[in-house]
């Protein structure tokens, strides 16, 4: 199999496809990589295979169509597959992927890179929250939707974000009993006042919402604002939860405490920009917290501070599926130009076509980014006791033992501790760990900064890893030989 | 529990022809395209491994591949994510293992 392209596009959710199509439109050599068995990513997610669905909705429509379009396009796509490190390649001014999956090369070079690898779930702990039982929102729409299973029977949602009132619309249509949903931002309609000229416009995003809502009010489901779910009992599975209140500065309100049996709870604080390929290159980032974090810094095309690697959508800071597919098709104009397949006026054009519609789901996102960003004080519900790294099964009282020793950053507490060096590699620790950093030093999350990450980026099989050491070792031989 | 319900947001769905999976020894009944995770949580399993530090029970956590708190064996090969894979007819699932990175 041929193992020079043009391009790679690393993810096919909605900004990889549009980014895959863009670029072999405009007569680029394209390979879109995609972990899972089926185009769509998470937003655009599909039935398995050997399921028939009848969905008529207009959001399957719209994907439908952008299959559609990569189907007819020159794009090889290379499904189940991890690309699990990015090295400079052997020519300069080229990158090497390193994949692993069935029947795909070990490598691949790329003249560029277009990352698209989306998003995931933000957790905070809370006493509890490893407990079977409690799953993301990502998990439950998941489950739902792509696999028609019901999580639980007996649910109660907690987080922040539109994303939590889709996940408690499904779990009521699916038949689960949803006893409350506690979303930990208040005012929304007083703080939501100013940014009235970024929903204009939104019509479809705004009536997907008021059926959630009314989905919710028709079963007489509390939305309770400004609320959370403060902890979680139960001995093999969750069986009782305790809900506060929470107060201006969104610490929990001890006497509003409520407790409340359920054998599910949902969590989803919104979400987090997965960039660990950006991290693992050592692209630049910048902090945003609105827009989920640190994320990498980007100049107009969406190229990211390595030449030729350019990131877009989720990953590169949340914004949604709108946005992801307009920056997707930037990178795609972007990409062609800086490989002569299209003349620089094109590009332009491309790209200031785009620039309306990029500007206002900027602005919406501003919105959903400054309403309902994971409130700080909520990483203060996790106990001594609470394991905070779930693979390692590092507890917060051991996190703080090592920040009390002298640990600095979030690499040195998992030097000390080991936080962040199991299976996920920190993704879902990494960002509590800064938090519990910032918070007991009394630091900004800038100056904490992030986890550092080096390949393999996803666990594989140690043998995979040596081969691509003696193909560099062949590689590196033969060229001493010239 | 499996939905059958149909809905506004969930459209009728028919599930792949019926298989059968060993699940920790016992013959249970699957569908093609359901995911080793959709087919425990369908025989009320929640615990799907144990913490070898610790012991504490983990289960599905992420449902999308990124957290690993899913790891089964799956036919003799351990450290599986339930999430992530999709049920064979005769496969071989085991719940309890979670063995030692």
């Amino acid at each position: 199999m041929k193992d020079n392209v043009e391009l790679v596009v690393v993810g096919a959710g909605p900004a990889g496809l549009e980014a895959a199509i863009t670029a072999s439109q405009a007569g680029m050599d394209v390979v879109l990589i995609d972990t899972s068995p089926k185009l769509g990513g998470q937003y655009f997610k599909q039935v398995p295979e050997s399921f028939q669905s009848d969905d008529r909705t207009g959001n399957q429509a719209k994907a439908n169509k952008l299959f559609q379009r990569l189907r007819s396009s020159t794009v090889k796509v290379f499904h189940n597959t991890l690309v699990w490190g990015i090295f400079e390649g052997s020519t300069p001014g080229t990158w090497c992927l390193t994949l692993y999956g069935p029947g795909v090369p070990e490598r691949i070079n790329a003249r560029a890179v277009i990352l698209a690898t989306g998003a995931f779930d933000r957790s905070i702990p809370f006493p509890g929250w490893d407990l079977p039982g409690v799953i993301t929102a990502g998990a439950a729409l998941t489950m739902i939707k792509s696999q028609r299973i019901l999580p639980g029977k007996r649910v109660i949602l907690s987080g922040t974000g539109p994303l939590l009132l889709e996940a408690a619309a499904l779990l009521i249509e699916g038949g689960a009993e949803v006893v409350g949903v506690c979303e930990s931002a208040a005012n929304l309609i007083w703080r939501g006042i100013p940014y009235l000229p970024a929903v204009w416009g939104q019509w479809g995003r705004l009536r997907e919402g008021l059926g959630y809502i009314k989905t919710l009010a028709g079963a007489r489901v509390p939305y309770r604002l400004g609320s959370a779910v403060t902890s979680a009992r139960g001995e093999d599975r969750v069986n009782e939860v305790t809900m506060a209140k929470l107060d201006r500065n969104k610490k929990p309100i001890p006497q509003s405490e409520v407790r409340q049996a359920v054998d599910t709870v949902v969590i989803g604080y919104n979400l987090t920009p997965s960039t660990e390929l950006c991290r693992q290159l050592e692209c630049e980032l910048e902090f945003d917290g609105g827009r989920g974090g640190f994320i990498p810094r980007r100049n107009e095309r969406m190229e990211t501070s390595c030449p030729g690697i350019y990131a877009v959508g989720d990953c590169a800071g949340i914004g949604g599926a709108e946005m992801a597919r307009i920056e997707g098709r930037i990178a795609g104009y972007a990409a062609a130009g800086k490989l002569g397949h299209m003349p620089e006026q094109s590009v332009l054009r491309g790209i200031s076509r785009e620039e309306p519609g990029l500007r206002h789901e900027q602005r919406f996102a501003e919105l959903l980014g400054d309403l309902f960003s994971p409130p700080a004080a909520l990483y203060t519900l996790a106990g001594p006791d609470t394991i905070i790294c779930r693979c390692e099964q590092v507890t917060l009282g051991q996190i703080r033992e090592a920040i009390s020793y002298g640990a600095q950053s979030v690499s040195d507490v998992k030097n000390m501790v080991r936080s962040g060096m199991g299976n996920c590699q920190g993704r879902t620790c990494g960002s509590i760990v800064a938090h519990i950093l910032a918070v007991q030093t009394g630091r900004s999350l800038e100056d904490v900064r992030y986890l550092n990450i080096r390949p393999p980026v996803h666990p594989v099989p140690i043998n995979v890893v040596e081969e691509h050491q003696q193909g560099l070792r062949n590689l590196e031989q033969g060229m001493a030989r010239e | 529990m499996r939905i059958t319900k149909i809905t506004t947001n969930l459209p009728a769905l028919r599930r792949g022809k019926t298989i059968e999976v060993i699940v920790d020894g016992r013959r249970v009944e699957a569908f093609e395209g359901e995911l080793v995770s959709t087919v425990l949580q369908a025989e009320n399993i929640c615990i799907f491994g144990r913490k070898h530090t610790t012991g504490r029970p983990s289960g599905i956590y992420c449902g999308m591949g990124v957290c690993y708190e899913c790891l089964v064996t799956i036919d003799g090969t351990p450290n599986i994510r339930a999430c992530q894979t999709f049920a064979a007819d005769q496969m071989v699932i085991e719940t309890t293992g979670n063995v030692k990175p």
